[in-house]
């Protein structure tokens, strides 16, 4: 598939162009608190307001939550990125939106209402927001998308299995175009679980080349998206597909690996039997945090280094293990970058890749 | 007035291609039985298994279909949604001749779920907004109870495993991924299907949305006033003709089509003009190779509310005609939103196996607003082809077209 068009929220902004600035920037601490109370128990990169607000969009959205908002500012940036009209397309266009956790402040939101009010006099506003498919809706609505509207979620690999469902799409007829991306938002509920499960880091930093038994964790949210096309379209930015294939280590043809370590599955160090020892790793967690949808963003910055030919330095570089771990900014030789895998593992040591090619 | 009218636009399908994913298993859990048999029994007999909850306190008296008896304990793994999918994958599989083991082949596993996307634990955040901290046994019990992994680890596949949560259309959109996914070849074995618990807060959410029923439910009646909502699971084992040809199976029954459009228009109601769901029927009958006279019947999604049943008659009748033979089976089972579209494509294949289509419970007077009616009592299938049709919260609208393959077509069933 033809990636066409990118989309990104997060912590440092919207676009390609905040994204884009991050990536030169590097690191920045993250703010204190999972949750828009802004408890000081627990650093997390969330999202501004002003990331995610739009005056185009405002009265359209008045009714949908902060997840629904993200992710649509998400998706239509793919969209305005690549210039592309969907609303007016004549052709059938996709809608896939892969999540873990979905609406759940919603959802405990609309729980405060019944326990507070009764049970049946919740708000009907909040419950349909709690649907976790309420975000693809708005978008659909906004972006034109009359084609099949996907919502998919498991704990890992929820983006993964929606590029594949997209290049399946694609492949049969039965889109032109699938927009496809990943969305998660950080709460209250989040923010204990988090402190449960996971081994924060209470300096803010992601060490991704760590690679520990017990890595540390920076909750993170934000969203995703990559407007894809078939590979016989005209190609934007680059080519991707998501692979199935668990290969006990990663061929050597992939210029750079992106490991998307952040802490979140608990035992990392079996990225090290899937990289090669000369293969140049870079990992870009540290700017928008631990997300179990983490590889949508990832994906996004792997297809802007591809555009850009440019091996981005990663931002918490530290590298126990000392693997070839991309440190300083790189700008390569046009048509030197032609290849960059992104690797995820989940908690029972399964990997997945998503391949970006030039 | 609801004319026939011909598409416009569709998928580009060979003849070879339409049969080419075979239905080898089905399985299927709700209040009408707990297994398919059962089931068959239940929908003959006219049995209307709702009463007030009991799986939890409420003070919400509405009729709700609950799966009756003990769910085996070893299949809860914490989680109600989690046990249907596999007491319903069990029943698929050894229907499907894999109960003992999948072998090599890459099984993929799809469901759709509504309530198990969420950690909907009224308990868990009762303690939790009250302390500040709960036991995180709940959240433990939530991650491992994503609908798809859960399955996919308990059958031990290896292949791709995605959970749908798209609102009622979830369980139809599962089938429908798998189809794409066999004919892709992204696996060789598909377990698709759906499952949904009946769940507090869903039943709060649509208490406040004001669309639960005081009484039984009635799809298409002119005093419709409302859902019943049920829970239950439905699944079926796809796989590709040749691949079960080859296992010695003689398949009868094939899934043909999957159409799925977005309304783009609200995030409850179904756009007025049914566009949505016209087109993914017709993109369904496009993919299956079919003409609109060649479907039989349609498995209709019928909720029993106002706006779902007027949209989707309106619809039925302008793409498949005035005459179409069509029911609801939520008057059977209730609204089983995740599992819906799953549990109907597995009565859908069922009746063309069993070539007989049960009536559509708890209609007596069509409304006003209903341009057809449905089925009033059981009736024989001559035909070879049915569609099952799910619209769904956020604008999702899903049909699915399912076939009888010759065997069954001349009465020579083997079950």
């Amino acid at each position: 598939m033809n990636v066409v068009g990118i989309g990104v929220v997060f912590t440092r902004g919207r676009g390609v162009d905040a994204l884009e600035s991050a990536l030169q920037e590097g690191w920045v601490p993250p703010s204190p608190g999972c949750s828009s109370s802004g408890s000081a128990g627990i650093p997390a990169y969330r999202v501004p307001e002003d990331a995610y607000a739009d005056k185009v969009t405002a009265r359209r959205l008045r009714r949908a939550d902060r997840f629904s908002r993200i992710a649509t500012a998400s998706a239509l940036a793919a969209v305005r990125e690549s210039g592309l009209e969907l609303e007016t397309t004549q052709e059938s266009v996709g809608l896939i939106l892969a999540t873990a956790f979905g609406p759940h402040v919603t959802n405990f939101r609309f729980l405060d209402d019944t326990l507070e009010f009764g049970e049946a006099l919740g708000s009907p506003t909040t419950f349909s927001n709690t649907l976790h498919n309420a975000a693809a809706s708005h978008i659909a609505s906004l972006v034109g998308v009359r084609g099949p509207t996907l919502t998919v979620t498991s704990f890992t690999f929820a983006f993964h299995e929606a590029l594949v469902l997209a290049e399946a799409w694609i492949s049969e007829g039965r889109c032109s175009h699938v927009l496809v991306g990943a969305a998660d938002v950080c709460g209250s509920v989040m923010e204990y679980a988090c402190g449960e499960k996971l081994t924060i880091a209470t300096d803010g930093k992601i060490r991704p080349f760590a690679l520990a038994p017990s890595p540390t964790a920076v909750p993170g949210e934000g969203s995703a998206f990559l407007l894809l096309t078939g590979e016989d379209a005209p190609q934007r930015h680059c080519r991707v597909s998501a692979r199935h294939e668990t290969p006990s280590s990663v061929a050597a043809a992939a210029d750079v690996i992106l490991l998307d370590a952040d802490g979140t599955v608990g035992d990392e160090s079996g990225y090290l039997e899937l990289v090669e020892p000369n293969t140049t790793l870079a990992a870009y967690t540290p700017l928008f945090g631990s997300m179990l949808t983490g590889s949508s963003i990832h994906a996004a910055i792997a297809a802007l280094m591809l555009r850009n030919q440019v091996c981005y330095a990663s931002p918490v570089a530290d590298n126990p293990h000392g693997l070839a771990v991309c440190a300083a900014m790189e700008q390569m030789e046009q048509g030197k970058l032609q290849r960059i895998d992104c690797i995820r593992l989940d908690c029972d040591g399964r990997s997945r890749r998503i391949v970006l090619q030039s | 007035m609801c004319g026939r009218s011909e598409r416009a636009r569709g998928p580009m399908t060979g003849s070879s291609m339409t049969t080419d994913v075979a239905i080898t298993g089905m399985g299927v859990i709700s209040a009408a039985g707990a297994n398919l048999t059962e089931t068959l029994a239940s929908l003959r007999a006219g049995e209307r298994n709702a009463a007030p909850v009991t799986l939890f306190d409420t003070a919400l008296r509405n009729p709700v279909f609950e799966v009756r008896g003990d769910l085996p304990a070893s299949r809860q793994m914490g989680m109600r949604s989690v046990a249907l999918a596999l007491v319903a994958t069990e029943e698929a599989l050894q229907d499907a001749r894999l109960r003992d083991g999948l072998g090599e082949s890459r099984t993929g596993v799809c469901f759709g779920t509504t309530v198990a996307s969420q950690l909907n634990d009224t308990d868990f955040y009762k303690e939790f907004r009250a302390k500040g901290s709960a036991p995180p046994e709940a959240i433990d019990r939530f991650l491992r109870c994503n609908v798809a992994e859960a399955v996919s680890r308990a059958v031990g596949a290896s292949g791709p495993c995605c959970t749908v949560t798209n609102a009622c259309t979830s369980g139809a959109d599962a089938i429908g991924i798998a189809l794409s996914w066999l004919r892709n070849g992204i696996c060789d074995v598909a377990i698709a299907g759906g499952a949904d618990e009946l769940n507090h807060i869903p039943l709060c959410g649509f208490a406040s949305l004001g669309i639960l029923s005081e009484s039984l439910c009635a799809p298409f009646d002119e005093k419709r006033d409302g859902l019943n909502l049920g829970e239950g699971a439905g699944v079926l084992v796809l796989e590709r003709t040749t691949s079960a040809k080859s296992r010695g199976l003689d398949p009868k029954l094939f899934l043909r089509g999957y159409g799925a459009a977005a309304d783009a228009y609200h995030l409850t109601a179904p756009r007025p003009d049914g566009a949505g769901l016209d087109s993914a029927m017709r993109w369904a009958l496009a993919e299956a190779g079919l003409t609109t006279d060649e479907i039989s019947f349609v498995n209709a999604h019928g909720t029993s509310t106002r706006d779902n049943d007027s949209v989707e008659a309106t619809v039925l009748a302008r793409v498949l005609g005035d005459s179409i033979s069509f029911l609801s089976t939520k008057g059977y089972t209730g609204h089983t939103l995740g599992a819906a579209g799953a549990i109907e494509a597995v009565f859908s294949a069922a009746a063309l196996r069993e070539r007989w289509v049960p009536s559509s419970a708890g209609f007596s007077e069509k409304g006003e607003d209903v341009c057809i009616a449905p089925l009033t009592e059981t009736i024989p299938v001559d035909g070879a082809h049915a569609m099952s049709t799910s619209l769904g919260f956020g604008g999702n609208n899903a049909a699915l077209v399912i076939s009888a393959g010759d065997g069954l077509r001349n009465g020579i069933s083997d079950r």
